[in-house]
């Protein structure tokens, strides 16, 4: 927000400010990746699966802020590319033996294809139809999942086999939980090189004005698919490796909701800024499990925290400057 | 990145509180309860946790387990696959003795690893999908009879009516789907007709456009298999539109809240159903005290839901111990015994032995026992 | 029965159902022409108006009895509760908002109804309530096809509703009002136009079209829950889009056209009712493709 440059900064803004800096980001970095290695020693199987399923958001969330934050696309069928990944492996694996190692390019292959398929006739929309569009792929996929047999119908795959990697089986929670907290570094990693790099400032110009922006020679095109592109690959890796890790997917698992979710935390936690979008996976995933004790209002207790949260941090918890 | 830290902070802090919960319960014997108590499918959830809690009350005050109370542990499930497994492995982190439930199938199907790998004695209630059977590690049992066994009940009773084309509708969820094939095929097998297989979704009220496609189809019969909610508006769109077949409903649909809704349409529908309090004797005494504890009718899965933690704690009390395999033994032994529901023993596959199916017909405002 | 029985038949189906999304549909359209602002809570007023509507039921059909009058009275009732309910909540929720980000105000209306479906499932403990009515089962009789006096009601009170709706949006100051508010805020305050007074209207009207059709669903179909907002709304956002968000005539046809291509994809032999959301999402996305601000929807520039 412009005419927030010319008041004082906020605690928020301070703390923001603090850790941002730039000679205490290794400092920070070293402390999280102690953190990530020493937590399944430390908690208990519970705390390690939603932890497991809170990292599995940062990777999802980080792909949609892909396409909603730096590109400005709106997308609420988000879990589609989800599923394309997680089916993709549950079939090659479980109906066709496929090695899992092997059977990861063509779910890639497969989440990019879909991300052409739904970016190619959005192009010419504004946001609110591109919401529809996308809502509408959304539920495509998820209705082609329950009605076709090779999908398993509403029951879904299961039992699909457990990877190994080098002799190392690939089974308990915690082997699950090292694995999550690779993807979401390399997504950290990924999503902070597409930020600084030439096509991530191509996304800012387009999101800003898309004409401009093509009057600057940027082109339009291939500078949104690539964003719906990249975008579904993180998606997919992290329907790779969910299928695995749960050993069953069922059309449920990739709902609206879940896209609305994943969208939520992207824009509460602060869209285009990646840790604030981790920031708001965590909340996202964790919010709901601190409050289990209040068993069937847990929900609304959490919905409420979220509206006060958007209504005291209208543009997120951790928003970016750049927009 | 570093906002791991704040988190990891606070999942401590949760360990702590979980770790001091089951320090204050030693006590006590703590049984898991997955179920749906959000989302969509909490109608179902809540009603079997209110019939579970029932049971708990009775097995306590008539001086519980091994000498100890029992303590339940509601985990929600929310129908959803991850959430069921955040549910199942808290559960067993709580280290509980052994959990029942199960609602939603598709949902179970991805936490019985979860309890297989802690070995942890898992009574599945209502869910029923054949799909279970294999992905069951050896630690589950089901004591809801399986699809097929309906399928089998549902197409003697429409070859009893003399129907020669059936229309099947389900709801495109796990359950219904399995149960809506399941016939199907052997309906097929019969050789008999179908008239048409129909999908509606979850939360549509208006099946018009299914309904004249019945009417259309000449089907001598329709078979809806998921819940009476929508059940109940199927039912009084068909009888409106003037569908003067057969209607009949599965085991989901078998709740007195089905004549509330659907009226006098409901009259002369028929049930296959695990036999429900109505035509066993103690199980009136189920139904009054339900009803004058939670002011409502029990749901279809109540008294399934009732004889889960019963049978859970007269297999904690017959091992002696709260050692989960000699659970799982005194399980596997099961049988001999009548329960709320009838008799329950277990398959190979560990799951119900007998077909409990018996077929209902709508009279007069309630369910009556159909004699064939 | 013949192909033209079954085609009519369909098309009556569809119409009835093509009105309750319309209904829902436009106050989605309405609240998108003020304040720009995809009201995805708005589902769920439709369950909260159904709800209340049945509370208003059972308080006049002493008086006025359960038949189609009571129901009427019931209705209205709602329309004022939910109407009011739309207002607060603009005020409380999305008035703050409106100069953040678009997507955060998305996102706020996300989290509203999410708190109003769980505070519905608190309140009814998660039962579905059967909303018992006196209306019959008759209707007429036309060779194969039927028609019930119950849908010719619900069909003619949504017509009457947005023909009101129209003539007022079109003929009123505030209507002119809304319109000016929809292509340029700073300017109608300018003007001297209370820009707030009328957004709160718009909810209001937008709203209790909502309870209307709530109301009236759960008398047509015999029960309600805290559920039932949910499909209904992402049903009426699609006819919205179809129509061209912020087209009042728009959400109108997108309604109608929505009910009628669920209506027949569940008929059409290779489509069935298991592929017809899928049919129905490609079409829209093919309409869109082709037309991409909706039917009647205008072409303008717009930045996130």
């Amino acid at each position: 927000m412009a005419t927030d440059e010319a008041r004082r900064p906020t605690p928020f803004e301070r703390l923001y400010a603090y850790l941002d800096a730039p000679n205490r980001r290794h400092t920070v970095h070293v402390i999280i990746i102690l953190l990530l290695i020493v937590t399944p020693f430390i908690a208990n199987q519970y705390t390690t699966v939603i932890l497991t399923n809170a990292l599995l958001y940062v990777v999802l969330c980080l792909g949609l802020n892909i396409v909603v934050g730096y590109a400005g696309l709106l997308d609420l069928g988000y879990a589609a590319f989800f599923a394309v990944g997680a089916y993709t492996i549950g079939i090659l694996t479980q109906q066709f033996g496929v090695n899992f190692w092997l059977a990861i390019p063509f779910a890639i292959v497969a989440a990019a294809v879909a991300g052409v398929v739904i970016g190619a006739p959005t192009l010419r929309l504004r946001s609110d139809y591109l919401a529809i569009v996308t809502l509408g792929f959304g539920e495509i996929v998820r209705f082609t999942a329950r009605n076709l047999e090779i999908t398993g119908g509403a029951s879904g795959l299961f039992a699909i086999p457990e990877p190994s990697l080098f002799g190392w089986r690939i089974d308990s929670a915690s082997d699950f939980f090292y694995v999550f907290a690779v993807l979401a570094v390399l997504a950290y990693i990924a999503s902070q090189r597409l930020y600084h790099s030439r096509l991530g400032r191509a996304w800012l110009y387009v999101r800003h004005d898309e004409d401009a922006a093509e009057a600057m020679g940027i082109d339009r095109v291939r500078t949104k698919l690539s964003a719906y592109i990249i975008g579904a690959i993180f998606g997919a890796m992290g329907g790779i490796f969910f299928s695995v890790n749960l050993g069953a997917i069922s059309p449920e698992s990739f709902s609206f909701e879940q896209s609305v979710m994943i969208l939520l935390a992207v824009v509460l936690g602060g869209m285009g800024k990646i840790p604030g979008v981790i920031l708001g996976a965590f909340i996202i995933v964790l919010g709901p499990e601190l409050l289990r004790d209040l068993d069937s209002l847990r929900l609304l207790v959490f919905a409420v925290l979220l509206l006060l949260i958007m209504l005291f941090r209208p543009s997120g918890i951790w928003p970016d400057k750049r927009s | 990145m570093r906002n791991i830290i704040t988190t990891v902070a606070s999942a401590v802090a949760l360990n702590v509180a979980i770790g001091s919960v089951a320090m204050a319960q030693s006590d006590a014997i703590t049984i898991g309860v997955q179920l749906p108590t959000t989302g969509s499918e909490a109608t179902y959830g809540i009603d079997m946790l209110n019939a579970i809690q029932l049971a708990a009350d009775e097995i306590n005050a008539s001086g519980g387990v091994l000498g100890k109370q029992i303590e339940l542990s509601p985990a929600d499930a929310a129908c959803d696959p991850q959430q069921s497994v955040n549910a199942a492995s808290m559960l067993a982190s709580q280290n509980v003795v052994g959990v029942v439930g199960g609602y939603c199938s598709g949902a179970t199907q991805p936490t019985l690893n979860t309890y297989g790998d802690a070995n942890i004695p898992f009574v599945i209630i209502a869910a029923n999908s054949t799909k279970l059977i294999p992905a069951n590690p050896g630690n589950a049992f089901m004591i809801n009879s399986t699809g097929d066994y309906q399928a089998e009940t549902a197409v003697d009773f429409f070859e009893s009516q003399g129907v020669e084309s059936l229309a099947i509708i389900n709801q495109g969820d796990a359950y219904s789907q399995d149960l809506a094939s399941l016939t199907r095929d052997e309906w097929k097998a019969a050789g008999h007709e179908i008239a048409s297989f129909d999908v509606v979704n979850k939360g549509e009220q208006d099946f018009s456009a299914v309904v004249s496609k019945i009417k259309n189809s000449n089907a001598d019969a329709v078979f809806w298999t998921a819940y009476y909610a929508d059940g109940a508006l199927l039912i009084r769109q068909l009888r409106q539109r003037g569908y003067q077949g057969v209607i009949a409903v599965g085991d989901g649909s078998t709740s007195s809240k089905l004549f509330e809704i659907a009226g006098r349409a409901a009259e002369g529908v028929y049930a296959f159903a695990n036999p429900i309090p109505a035509f066993l004797p103690g199980a009136q005494d189920f139904n009054i005290q339900y009803e004058s504890e939670y002011g409502r009718a029990p749901g279809p899965y109540a008294p399934l839901s009732y004889d889960g933690l019963q049978l859970m704690a007269w297999a904690i009390e017959k091992a002696g111990s709260t050692d989960s395999d000699a659970i799982q033994q005194a399980l596997s032994s099961a049988g001999g015994m009548e329960w709320l529901t009838g008799p329950i023993s277990f398959t190979e596959d560990n799951t119900l032995a007998r077909s409990n199916f018996i077929v209902l017909e709508g009279k007069g405002g309630e369910w009556t026992r159909h004699e064939q | 029965m013949s192909f033209f029985d079954s085609f009519f038949q369909q098309l009556i189906n569809g119409l009835v159902l093509g009105s309750f999304y319309a209904l829902v549909a436009l106050g989605y359209t309405m609240v998108f022409g003020v304040i720009k602002l995809l009201n995805f809570a708005h589902g769920d007023f439709y369950m909260a108006g159904a709800f209340v509507g049945f509370g208003a039921l059972s308080l006049v059909s002493g008086a006025l009895g359960a038949g189609w009058m009571g129901i009427f009275v019931a209705m209205l009732l709602a329309m004022m509760a939910i109407g009011c309910l739309g207002v607060v909540i603009e005020r409380i929720a999305y008035h703050p908002m409106l100069n953040a980000p678009r997507l955060s105000i998305l996102i706020t209306a996300l989290a509203v109804s999410l708190v109003l479906q769980n505070a519905a499932l608190a309140l009814t403990g998660g039962q579905y309530t059967a909303f018992s009515t006196d209306i019959g089962f008759g209707g007429f009789e036309v060779g194969n096809l039927f028609i019930s006096h119950n849908q010719i009601i619900l069909v003619a009170t949504a017509a009457v509703l947005m023909i009101a709706l129209e003539l007022g949006v079109s003929r009123t100051m505030y209507g002119r009002a809304m319109r000016a508010v929809s292509i340029d805020k700073d300017m109608c305050r300018m003007m001297g136009i209370n820009v707030a007074g009328v957004i709160a209207v718009t909810f209001f009207i937008g709203s209790s079209l909502a309870a209307a059709a709530g109301t009236m669903a759960g008398a047509y179909y015999g029960s309600i829950w805290y559920f039932m907002g949910f499909l209904i709304g992402l049903k009426a956002f699609t006819a919205a889009v179809i129509g061209g968000i912020g087209s009042i005539p728009g959400a109108m046809l997108g309604g109608l056209i929505l009910g009628l291509l669920e209506s027949f994809g569940t008929n059409i032999e290779f489509i069935g009712s298991e592929w017809k959301d899928v049919f129905t999402f490609a079409i829209l996305i093919l309409v869109l493709v082709f037309k991409p601000t909706g039917l009647l929807g205008k072409s303008e520039v717009e930045r996130m």
